[in-house]
């Protein structure tokens, strides 16, 4: 394929995703398809974002829900506090705060490899979780935060849930095209030197303490963006999108479409999307534990897929080509 | 261009290196030899800044990098090749090459494929240590004599003006072995070069002095031909490794 063909399916394809509730309204009247395909959107983001430290850098991080959470509280704080709905402001802020806070966890962890750095991101982030938590007066604590105001963009209110759905679909495609410079760019290479042999990477003078914390910053910058959509979309913000539960979650999404690809996170979001939302309403009531089958689902990957949806596409492609 | 002085490493109460001093001039190749243990690894550990000194002082091309990390000491021009290989394995030769001829600029450029550039500086480097035509295979496709021509490649990439080579021709073959020892002979002699190795034919071959390490002291320093000739040498190591063979 010339590249201008494939950037014509690209332009293409993206703009199908982004008008997606125009052209669906004939036969989606209840939204229940643009609702689902913008949180899977979300959770695309947010596992592309973990993914940056999962698949390319080789950090298996643990807490990249406290970025999420951040972000998504962030911006809801920003916008009652400064008294102002506007997208570039309360976004600004997300993105802002959960790189401020990577940045900040980011010099506690880099320094550490593997399942020391693991235990270590998971505890940090339990640490926000519990601040959202506890600090009821500014978090809004267990009850969560409500009242998130609504994206506008000048006067263009984006609050409805078609112009909500093509805020998070223009910001998806603008990610996963970040993500797809990224891993072609010298940065990219870099962040691969860094996960095969951080001992060669340093002999051959790279400051790889500093690339690992710059590229733990964008993963978490883009995590608080994916958190202030979602904060977007349910107007609420709750302790939750900090805690573990969210960080396994967007684990889980990594390790199922295939860890360290551009396709394997944005495949896993689908994936995760189907089991949480459309399989339990297929089963009996009684079958309906979406967070069991995911965790089946997930063993089943780690057992016999290892390089998730993106792998076993891969392996069956090169056998029908191989006939 | 390589000044140590009185350099002391000790792991626990093993005394790994026991006040070595040793001074190297620019150009000059410097072999490093001595039975297991003698300490040449730690040595070579501790010039990279891999491992830190316990007492003394290491000083690289006129400035004392004692408190410097390894990746400091790397932009100042210090190369290294390991004695185990250390390469990127999902990685193609040619990537493998550009991640060093990229450390010079930086990794701070994202959003943007690497220039033509380094590609061709990289697949110049892997032509000269006799890799042409395997630009594109995975280093862990590679044959084991081939990767370490492509440590070799990795390490003059780096354009430096230390190159410490820690056993390279181990496990290879001989004609892999003649070939990397003559691409080393071949070295622009600017470049100062200190070299641990137990073939001693690739000794003789490229060093103009050698050094005799044994239980973490120099024991014997000189010429060629006067290290081949002195008793002491002939004893701890040279002697050894004769009736071995």
């Amino acid at each position: 394929m010339t590249p201008l063909a494939r950037w014509t399916l690209v332009a293409v394809g993206a703009t199908a995703l982004v008008t997606f509730p125009y052209w669906s309204a004939a036969w989606e009247s209840t939204r229940f398809a643009t609702t689902l395909l913008r949180d899977a959107l979300i959770l695309a983001i947010f596992a592309l974002s973990l993914d940056i430290l999962v698949g390319r850098a080789g950090m298996p991080s643990l807490g990249h829900a406290a970025f999420f959470g951040g972000g998504a509280y962030a911006a809801g704080i920003a916008g009652q506090r400064l008294a102002t709905d506007q997208l570039p402001v309360t976004l600004g802020a997300a993105a802002l705060f959960a790189a401020v806070l990577a940045f900040v966890i980011g010099i506690l962890v880099v320094r550490s490899e593997g399942i020391f750095f693991l235990m270590l991101t998971l505890a940090l982030a339990q640490i926000v979780f519990a601040i959202a938590f506890q600090w009821t007066a500014v978090t809004g604590g267990s009850n969560g935060l409500s009242g998130v105001g609504r994206p506008m963009l000048g006067a263009v209110d984006l609050s409805s849930p078609d112009l909500t759905y093509v805020l998070v679909a223009v910001t998806f495609i603008v990610a996963a095209l970040v993500v797809w410079g990224l891993a072609r760019s010298p940065y990219g290479r870099a962040l691969i030197g860094v996960r095969e042999n951080e001992r060669r990477m340093r002999a051959l003078g790279y400051d790889t303490a500093r690339l690992r914390l710059s590229a733990f910053v964008l993963a978490g910058t883009m995590a608080g963006i994916a958190g202030a959509l979602s904060a977007y979309s349910t107007r609420f913000v709750s302790a939750q999108d900090a805690g573990l539960g969210n960080s396994v979650r967007a684990f889980v999404t990594v390790l199922v479409g295939g860890a360290g690809t551009l396709g394997g996170p944005i495949a896993g979001s689908a994936l995760v999307s189907l089991i949480e939302r459309v399989v339990p309403s297929l089963l009996p009531p009684e079958l309906r534990i979406s967070e069991a089958i995911l965790g089946v689902v997930f063993i089943a990957f780690v057992l016999f897929a290892r390089q998730g949806m993106v792998g076993l596409g891969r392996s069956a492609w090169l056998r029908v080509r191989s006939r | 261009m390589i000044e140590i002085r009185q350099l002391r490493r000790a792991f626990g109460g093993v005394v790994a290196l026991d006040g070595v001093s040793l001074t190297i001039p620019e150009g000059e190749r410097r072999a490093v030899i001595g039975p297991n243990g003698a300490g040449k690894t730690t040595l070579i550990n501790l010039l990279t800044g891999e491992i830190r000194p316990t007492g003394g002082a290491v000083r690289l091309v006129g400035l004392d990098v004692t408190a410097l990390r390894s990746w400091q000491r790397a932009r100042l021009g210090l190369a290294h090749v390991y004695q185990r290989t250390e390469l990127f394995p999902p990685l193609s030769a040619r990537e493998n090459v550009a991640l060093a001829v990229a450390a010079r600029r930086g990794p701070y450029r994202v959003l943007r494929a690497a220039p033509p550039s380094e590609h061709a500086d990289a697949d110049a480097m892997l032509d000269r240590v006799g890799l042409a035509g395997r630009e594109e295979v995975l280093a862990r496709a590679l044959s084991h004599g081939e990767r370490r021509q492509l440590e070799l490649a990795v390490a003059l990439a780096q354009g430096p003006r230390v190159l410490l080579l820690d056993e390279p021709t181990a496990g290879m073959s001989p004609v892999e072995t003649a070939r990397i020892t003559e691409l080393v002979a071949g070295l622009d002699r600017t470049l100062t070069i200190l070299i641990v190795e137990h073939d001693m034919d690739v000794v003789f071959r490229l060093a103009d002095r050698v050094t005799v390490l044994h239980e973490g002291r120099v024991i014997a320093d000189g010429t060629a031909a006067e290290v081949r000739g002195d008793a002491l040498v002939h004893d701890v190591y040279l002697g050894k490794a004769v009736t071995v063979a």
